[in-house]
C-alpha cells in the first residue's frame, strides 16, 4: 500500500500536496503555540472563519479568495484586537459574536452562489490535490514570514505570552507582537484554505501547541515539537487519506487529534505530577 | 530641595458611567515611599494604572517632568516597574524562573539585541537576595504563590525603573510570607535609588519603611500625608466607615478591629 504512495509521489499533483502539507504543518503549527499558551482558541476559530467568509465572498465577486480570504482577515483583525483590548467587554462574548456573524456571512455567501458550489466547499474542506504551482508559492512566503517573525521577536514574543501587561510595563512593544499576530495568523489562516480548508484548520491552529504543551517546559523546543507535530499530522494525514481514499483534510485532523492524544498520555509532566502526588502523601 | 517624580493634578478616570477616580491633585517625590491605602472599590488600582499607563484619564499626569497621556514612550515605560497582585499560572506553562525574571530587562535590551551575561549575573544577584536563586532551573507555574511574588519583584527591579508600583502584592500570601516580602521590600527601599507607590489595606501589614500615606476613598483622596498621623483610629475608622482603634507595640502602630 505504502509503495502505491511512493509511485504516486512521482505525479506532479502528489508532489504538490506533500510540500503544501508541509508548509501547512509548520505555519499552522507555529501559530498554535501563541493560540494555545496564549489562551486564544476563539481568535483561531474567528480568524478562519473570516478566512472562510473572505472566501467564499471573493467566489461571489469574482476575486482571487486568498486575496479576498486575507483582506477580511486583516479587517477582522483590525477589530478583535483592540475590541479584546477592552476592558469593560469580555473578550469571549466579542468573539463569540465575532465568530458566529463570520459564519453567517459565510453560509449566506454559499448559498447566494449559484455556480461554482464546489469552489466554495473547496474552501470549507480544503482541496491538497488541486493545488497549484503559483498557491504553493504564497504558503511558502506566508510560512517564511512566520518562522522570520519568531526568529526575530523571540524574547519579546516570549514576555508577551507571558503576561501581556507585564510585558509593555516593561517596555517591550506589546502591542506591536500581539496585532503583528493577529495579522499572521490572518495571513496563514488565509494561505491554508486549500489544504486543509476554513472548519478544520482551527484543529492545526490548536492541536500541535497542545501537543507540545504535554512535552516539554524550554520555550525553543516547544516551537520545534509543535512543527514537528503538526507537519507529523499533515503529512501523515495525507498519505492516510490516499491509502484509504479518505477527504484528505479530515484525515490530517484525525491523526493532529491521536497525536495529540499519545502525548497527553504519555506526557512527562503528567507523570511528574503524579509522582509528587504521591511523595506528598506517603 | 525635593526633585518631584509623579506629578498628578485633576486626575479622573470614568468608567461605563462610573466615576473610579475623581480629580486626584497629589505629588509623588524621588524616594518616596507611600502607600496607597483605602477600602476596596476606592480607586487605589486605577490610580496605579494611571500612572503605569494602563488606562485613559482626563487631567495633566507628569512624569519625570514631563506631560504624560495613557500612552507611554517605551523610555517612559523603563523607567516604571510593576508588581501585580499574585496571578496564577498555568503549571504546565514552558517558561522557567530565572527566564521569567529576564523577561524584566527585555524592554530595556530593545529589539535584535539578546540580553548578555551581565543581565544574566544580574538577575541571579537578585535572585539569590530574593533567596529564590536555587529555583532557577524550575519552571515558574511549579512555585508557591510566595517565591512567584518574589520573582515578580526580580523582574521589575532587574527592569532598573525609578518608581516602583507595587498593586497588593502580598495579597493572597500566608502570613509568614507576607512578613518575608515585607522585609524585601524594606531592604530594597534602603539599597535601591527607589521611589515606591505601595496599594494595601491590610495597616498591620505594612513595609516598616514606609513613611507617607495617600488614603482614597470613592474614587477622591481623603489623606494625604505622614503615615504614623494616618494610622489613628478616627481617620481609620472615617475611611472604612467602621470603629478601629489602634494601638502601639515595640514602637510600631497596629490596628484593632475589635
Amino acid at each position: 500500500m505504502v509503495e502505491s504512495f511512493i509511485e504516486a509521489l512521482a505525479y506532479p499533483p502528489i508532489q504538490r500536496a506533500v510540500i503544501a502539507c508541509f508548509l501547512c504543518g509548520i505555519s499552522c503549527a507555529l501559530l498554535s503555540v501563541f493560540v494555545v499558551l496564549m489562551k486564544m482558541p476563539l481568535i483561531g476559530v474567528s480568524m478562519s472563519h473570516a478566512a472562510f467568509a473572505g472566501a467564499v465572498l471573493g467566489l461571489l465577486i469574482n476575486v482571487d479568495p486568498f486575496l479576498s480570504a486575507f483582506i477580511l482577515c486583516l479587517i477582522a483583525a483590525g477589530i478583535l484586537g483592540p475590541l479584546s483590548d477592552k476592558t469593560d467587554i469580555a473578550p469571549e462574548n466579542v468573539l463569540g459574536i465575532m465568530f458566529s456573524f463570520l459564519m453567517g456571512v459565510a453560509f449566506l455567501g454559499m448559498g447566494i452562489l449559484t455556480r461554482t458550489k464546489a469552489g466554495a466547499l473547496n474552501l470549507m474542506w480544503g482541496s491538497l490535490l488541486s493545488l497549484s504551482s503559483s498557491y504553493l508559492l504564497v504558503l511558502l512566503v506566508v510560512t517564511l514570514v512566520v518562522v522570520s517573525f519568531i526568529l526575530l521577536f523571540f524574547k519579546e514574543i516570549r514576555s508577551v505570552m507571558f503576561n501581556r501587561r507585564l510585558a509593555a510595563s516593561s517596555g517591550v512593544p506589546e502591542r506591536f507582537i500581539y496585532y503583528a499576530l493577529l495579522f499572521i495568523t490572518g495571513a496563514v489562516v488565509s494561505a491554508n484554505l486549500s489544504t486543509v480548508g476554513g472548519m478544520l484548520i482551527f484543529s492545526l491552529l490548536v492541536q500541535p501547541g497542545a501537543t507540545a504543551l504535554q512535552l516539554t517546559y524550554n520555550l525553543k523546543h516547544f516551537f520545534w515539537v509543535s512543527a514537528a507535530s503538526g507537519v507529523g499530522a499533515c503529512l501523515l494525514g495525507l498519505v492516510v487519506s490516499y491509502l484509504f481514499d479518505l477527504p484528505s483534510g479530515a484525515s490530517v485532523v484525525l491523526v493532529a487529534t491521536i497525536i495529540f492524544a499519545v502525548a497527553y498520555i504519555f506526557s512527562p509532566k503528567r507523570r511528574s505530577k503524579k509522582m509528587k502526588g504521591k511523595v506528598l502523601i506517603s | 530641595m525635593k526633585q518631584e517624580v509623579i506629578g498628578l493634578n485633576h486626575i479622573t478616570v470614568r468608567k461605563a458611567g462610573s466615576v473610579l477616580l475623581d480629580g486626584i491633585s497629589t505629588v509623588i517625590y524621588r524616594n518616596d515611599f507611600a502607600g496607597i491605602i483605602g477600602p476596596n472599590g476606592a480607586g487605589k488600582t486605577t490610580l496605579l494604572n494611571v500612572i503605569a499607563g494602563f488606562e485613559k484619564f482626563e487631567g495633566k499626569l507628569s512624569l519625570f517632568g514631563k506631560q504624560e497621556t495613557w500612552k507611554r514612550s517605551r523610555q517612559t515605560r523603563l523607567r516604571i516597574g510593576y508588581v501585580p497582585q499574585l496571578f496564577s499560572v498555568d503549571p504546565t506553562f514552558p517558561i522557567l524562573t530565572l527566564e521569567a525574571v529576564m523577561t524584566g530587562v527585555i524592554g530595556r535590551v530593545g529589539l535584535f539585541r539578546s540580553p548578555g551575561e551581565q543581565e544574566k549575573r544580574n538577575a541571579m544577584r537578585l535572585m539569590e537576595m530574593m533567596r529564590i536563586a536555587h529555583l532557577a532551573d524550575r519552571p515558574l507555574g511549579q512555585l508557591s504563590g510566595g517565591e512567584r511574588q518574589k520573582v515578580s519583584l526580580a523582574r521589575a527591579i532587574l527592569q532598573k525603573p525609578d518608581v516602583l508600583l507595587l498593586d497588593e502584592p502580598t495579597a493572597n500570601l500566608d502570613i509568614a510570607i507576607q512578613k518575608d516580602f515585607l522585609l524585601l521590600i524594606d531592604e530594597i527601599h534602603k539599597q535601591e535609588d527607589l521611589t515606591l507607590l505601595y496599594i494595601t489595606h491590610d495597616f498591620n501589614l505594612l513595609p516598616s519603611t514606609m513613611r507617607r500615606a495617600v488614603m482614597l476613598n470613592h474614587g477622591k483622596i481623603v489623606f494625604d500625608g505622614d503615615i504614623h498621623a494616618a494610622l489613628t483610629g478616627d481617620t481609620l475608622s472615617r475611611l472604612f466607615q467602621y470603629p478601629l482603634q489602634t494601638f502601639e507595640r515595640d514602637g510600631r502602630r497596629f490596628i484593632s478591629y475589635g
